[in-house]
């Protein structure tokens, strides 16, 4: 009676709020994550330009110089190029106590000092070398990193842009400067390089770098190619990278015998390099303007892991040694090195640089426009130890040239900052005019006030050198000035890029997680309600029953599970784990009641094919068929789900049920038409979605199909033994359980997992031979979430339709109900799990897997909750309608 | 030291000596206990526990692998050995006291309806045994890298630890009825 009223009174208006109810959640949910992912997933959009030569007119900075002497062939771009070639040894994972003498440590340590032709050549002091401490910023992974080192950009967790599917950077990078200005490029060593710059390089030998355990075929292929190549003369940047560090390790840890050799391996090697460079390095030989650098991507700790944030992770190191001499010391002012001994009483220097600033430098150097995403400043040091940067040959080396020549030098860097600073400029211009998210009005009024304040004192500055007589030199303050300037500029504009795409927003988290929680609660007063009126009062009931118990504690155990990284990694067999559980409590309760014994043990059944299938998606990248028959057999047999399908599809359409084609049940109206649109919705949708998944479509298809009718059938099992005097909430939540629990085994079963990787690309290309960013991102997300979220959500009202108590005069009004309650719960179960992965990233934000692990698990469990609410709303307005 | 200890304990969880030693006790205890006292002799219900052990060892290997157990020859003996020590936790007892009386095992294992003392005596240690393994399994996945990680050893310490308690609240069960009978007695 109570609700017959309730329905009534809201009349047509009931389902009206239903779609409410459903509409409230979805937009509070769609708040929540909005707020907290600005907080925690760090955006950044990547823009499509690329920095031209001719650019530089735009600048304030004047043309550059055309090279009075005349020594170089007068093609300068944006900088004067200081070196021709360019020698890049990158050593993955080198940690900074690597390379540095382990005097400016505590504690000498095993691995320490290993490198010694670093320390010997750092300490002579007529060559021109120095050992850098170079900071990287996080997150630490090998290509994100190489993507940070050539864009010279902040490589953020997600770069909005249209590098989707494949990992090439799009961006504008160094690697496509050098190329673009006639560099040629060489490249060897780590397959990484070629998969971010797929057409970049002249040549390229790139080994596999997947295999962790191999710690020696990546870097015994550079070394065969290195020393070569070095006597060749059709290349002007070389680039090696060496694996062997990060893969030992991964492996065997920093503390081990194996790092230990491979590091003396590489000292061996390294001194081989320098000594054919320097073999070379006389006047008009091949490398008479030749850089080295030997540097790291980023750190690791002491087990070898990366990818965090900590210092050990992000310390790395550059060593830069020039063939020519120096002529000059730098001005303390812009040196801020600290000498120590080595333990061979060898004095040696130790500079600082950011990551950020390696493109720029480096672009500086060679002569070639800075990437137009560049934030990074050209390093003093760095610049400076380039003998190139100044033209040595002008002075003497007597003292009192030595100040001209200062000045020189200072006039040529603060030349070569403006246009850094004006390159910045204009490209925090562009992103703020062109992206998603861009920088706050106060900051950039900041940033451009700063810019300003550099620029004017530039032009007064400008005014007074423009002669180029002896007379009108501008004074050493004045340009010291100057430099500050543009380095403050510069440095502010980097720590508000890092501010903006490396930090998070705790506060915007914290109000995100807040809302989420009222949703749940909102969520659960519903229920509650709806439950209380479903009661007949008049009779005893329990509210509680054994069901709601166990499923409320596989729900929790499941959403506390995702707190600890190592469930997330398991969560596909977790989940099979807790389905099977739940599988066998409904087997013993079929044996209590004897009844359904069938199908509690094909329930269970399927549960343990479920499982072996997650184990084979598991282990999928080896699987490799041997033999020619097995092959077609394997061609061949997802033609046999398929006729079991469409012979079930038949049944179900002639019979006008899908459940009648079973046995004979009772139907009522509302129930025959809820089920007919169910079957409706789901053959056209399960058929877009096994075009899309494979070979193996049909089998989830037909696993979920039967899995889906089970879990119906079971339900059954409780409503008879209860005769219906449980409220709604006991009734259904074990069934809702089950089918939530099916449809992520089923997301696991079909080959997913929740990582980047785990996304199947090729569904995007079903159809479509060009990119299209918009129908293949959809066409993806059909593919990720059909088996898990699409069709489990769209069935849902199949669990409703079959048997329920007749109760003629309000079977229609009652199932409605019935369907609401259903719907809640399941999207209740949907909203606490995802509520727990936000829990669980707001506590490990600083945890080193967090990029690797909690945020991919974050975006899909997200994603998957606004599709299951979006869904949600779509068939409330689909089946409520009665006609 | 103690991760020694424990090391040694393992080996011989793994290796079924404690199946070994625990099968003849539970046999020949529960064997006094047999239902059908005056039909059967003690030799038949000795018998009947016996073949109750390969009997629940398949049944819980079943079930086992259902929940998630790794499958593979190198398996096999470990899952046998906790199986068979499973078995004589739950359907060995059952075997030797109820024989073939479906209505027994029904009321003991769906129902959960324990009636004298001797129902508590299998029914409650056969439970905690089931859902101690249950809750034993959960520290697999952890990535601590401990060797007791390995299937099937924390199944099995979950499994023993879950028995012991069962049998000592069916113990106290049964010392509180029998206290309350003399009470009653009075």
């Amino acid at each position: 009676m109570a609700v017959t009223e309730w329905w009534k009174n809201t009349s047509c208006g009931g389902r009206r709020s239903a779609f409410m109810v459903f509409f409230l959640v979805l937009l509070l949910h769609c708040i929540a994550i909005l707020l907290f992912t600005s907080g925690f997933l760090l955006t950044r959009t990547e823009l499509p330009h690329h920095s031209q030569c001719s650019d530089v007119s735009q600048s304030p900075c004047g043309l550059p110089d055309r090279s009075p002497q005349g020594d170089h062939d007068g093609v300068t771009c944006w900088t004067k190029p200081a070196v021709d070639r360019l020698v890049i040894i990158v050593l993955d994972a080198l940690r900074f106590d690597f390379v540095a003498p382990s005097t400016f440590f505590e504690e000498k340590k095993p691995w320490m000092d290993k490198l010694q032709v670093l320390h010997k050549f750092a300490s002579e002091s007529e060559s021109a070398a120095r050992i850098f401490k170079a900071i990287a910023d996080p997150p630490t992974t090998s290509l994100q990193r190489l993507k940070g080192l050539t864009t010279g950009g902040l490589p953020t967790f997600i770069d909005i842009g249209n590098s989707f599917g494949a990992p090439a950077i799009v961006e504008d990078n160094l690697i496509h400067q050098l190329v673009q200005n006639g560099k040629r490029v060489v490249m060897m060593g780590d397959d990484t390089w070629t998969q971010l710059f797929p057409h970049h390089f002249n040549k390229s030998y790139p080994y596999p770098s997947f295999n962790v355990k191999d710690l020696d075929t990546v870097d015994n292929g550079c070394i065969s190619h290195l020393i070569p190549t070095l006597y060749d003369d059709d290349w002007d940047v070389l680039i090696a990278h060496f694996l062997g560090v990060d893969h030992a390790g991964h492996i065997f840890g920093v503390d081990s015998v194996q790092m230990i050799e491979k590091l003396q391996q590489y000292n061996e090697q390294l001194e081989k390099v320098v000594e054919v460079l320097q073999s070379q390095a006389g006047r008009g030989s091949l490398h008479e303007n030749t850089l080295l650098l030997v540097m790291g991507d980023h750190g690791q700790t002491i087990n070898g892991d990366h990818g965090g944030g900590s210092a050990e992770e992000v310390d790395t190191s550059i060593f830069a040694m020039s063939l020519r001499k120096p002529s000059i010391t730098v001005p303390p002012e812009f040196d801020a090195s600290s000498c120590k001994l080595d333990l061979d009483g060898r004095e040696v220097c130790i500079s600082s640089i950011e990551q950020l600033d390696f493109a720029a430098t480096v672009s500086a150097l060679l002569g070639i426009p800075f990437p137009y995403g560049s934030i990074g400043r050209v390093n003093p040091m760095l610049y400076a130890l380039v003998a190139g940067t100044w033209n040595l040959e002008d002075y003497d080396m007597s003292s009192s040239q030595s100040q001209l020549k200062l000045e020189e030098w200072m006039h040529n860097y603060a030349k070569v900052l403006c246009i850094n600073s004006w390159q910045v400029k204009k490209y925090i211009d562009v992103y703020t005019a062109s992206s998603v998210i861009g920088f706050s009005v106060d900051d950039l009024k900041h940033v451009a006030d700063m810019y300003a304040q550099a620029v004017n004192w530039s032009d007064s500055l400008h005014d007074v050198a423009s002669c180029k007589d002896e007379a009108c030199r501008t004074s050493f303050d004045a340009l010291k000035k100057q430099i500050d300037l543009y380095s403050n500029f510069l440095a502010s504009v980097a720590e508000l890029a890092r501010t903006k795409f490396t930090e998070f927003n705790l506060r915007m988290m914290g109000i995100g997680f807040g809302i989420l929680l009222i949703s749940i609660f909102i969520h659960v007063l519903v229920i509650k309600r709806v439950d209380d009126i479903t009661v007949f009062p008049s009779r005893e009931t329990s509210s509680v029953s054994f069901g709601l118990i166990v499923s409320c504690t596989i729900v929790t155990a499941r959403a506390c599970s995702f707190l600890s990284n190592s469930y997330i990694l398991e969560e596909g067999k977790m989940t099979n784990f807790l389905l099977a559980s739940i599988g066998m409590l409904g087997l013993r309760h079929s044996i209590m009641t004897k009844k359904m014994i069938f199908e509690a043990t094909a329930f269970v059944f399927l549960i343990s094919i479920l499982r072996f299938t997650i184990e084979l998606g598991l282990s999928k990248p080896q699987e490799v068929l041997d033999f020619h028959s097995w092959m077609y057999v394997a061609d061949l047999m997802p033609i046999v789900p398929l006729i079991i399908l469409a012979c079930l599809l038949y049944k179900s359409i002639a019979c006008s049920s899908f459940l009648q084609f079973f046995e004979e049940v009772e139907i009522s109206k509302w129930g025959e038409m809820a089920v007919m649109k169910a079957v409706a919705i789901l053959s056209v949708w399960s058929s877009t979605l096994m075009i899309l998944s494979g070979k193996q479509g049909p089998w989830i298809a037909l696993a979920s199909v039967v899995g889906g009718w089970l879990i119906s059938r079971l339900k059954g099992l409780e409503q008879d033994n209860k005769n219906a005097t449980t409220g709604l909430l006991a009734l259904y939540s074990s069934p809702v359980t089950q089918w939530s629990l099916l449809a992520s085994c089923l997301f696991f079963c079909s080959g997913h997992w929740c990582a980047f990787d785990g996304l199947r690309y090729a569904a995007a290309f079903v159809g479509f031979d060009e990119f299209t960013i918009i129908p293949q991102a959809i066409l993806l997300t059909i593919e990720t979430y059909g088996f898990s979220h699409i069709l489990p959500t769209l069935g849902l009202p199949i669990l409703v339709a079959y048997k329920y108590s007749s109760n003629e005069a309000k079977q229609t009004r009652q199932s409605l109900i019935q369907l609401f309650q259903v719907y809640l719960i399941y999207g209740l179960i949907m909203a606490v799990t995802t509520t727990f992965t936000v829990l669980c990233v707001i506590i490990q934000k600083r945890h080193l897997m967090v990029w690797g692990l909690f945020a991919p698990k974050f975006v899909f469990d997200v994603v998957g909750l606004i599709l299951t609410d979006a869904l949600i709303c779509v068939s409330s307005v689909f089946y409520f309608i009665q006609t | 030291m103690k991760n020694k200890k424990k090391g040694h304990n393992i080996k011989d969880i793994t290796r079924g000596d404690a199946v070994l030693i625990e099968v003849p006790v539970v046999v020949l205890l529960y064997s006094l206990f047999r239902k059908d006292m005056n039909q059967s002799s003690y030799l038949k219900a000795v018998a009947r526990g016996l073949l109750g052990l390969p009997v629940g060892a398949v049944v819980h290997a079943l079930g086992a692998i259902v929940l998630g157990a790794p499958v593979g020859t190198q398996y096999f003996l470990r899952t046998l050995n906790w199986s068979l020590l499973m078995s004589t936790f739950t359907f060995v007892p059952a075997a030797s006291v109820y024989g073939s009386s479906w209505v027994d095992w029904h009321r003991i294992f769906a129902q959960t309806k324990p009636i004298g003392s001797i129902d508590y005596m299998i029914c409650l240690p056969a439970h905690g045994a089931v859902i101690g393994g249950w809750f034993g399994a959960w520290p697999m996945p952890l990535d601590w890298e401990r060797t007791w990680q390995e299937w099937p050893i924390c199944v099995t310490y979950g499994a023993i630890i879950g028995y012991l308690v069962g049998m000592l609240a069916s113990f106290c069960s049964a010392v509180f009825r029998v206290s309350s009978q003399h009470v009653k007695g009075d």
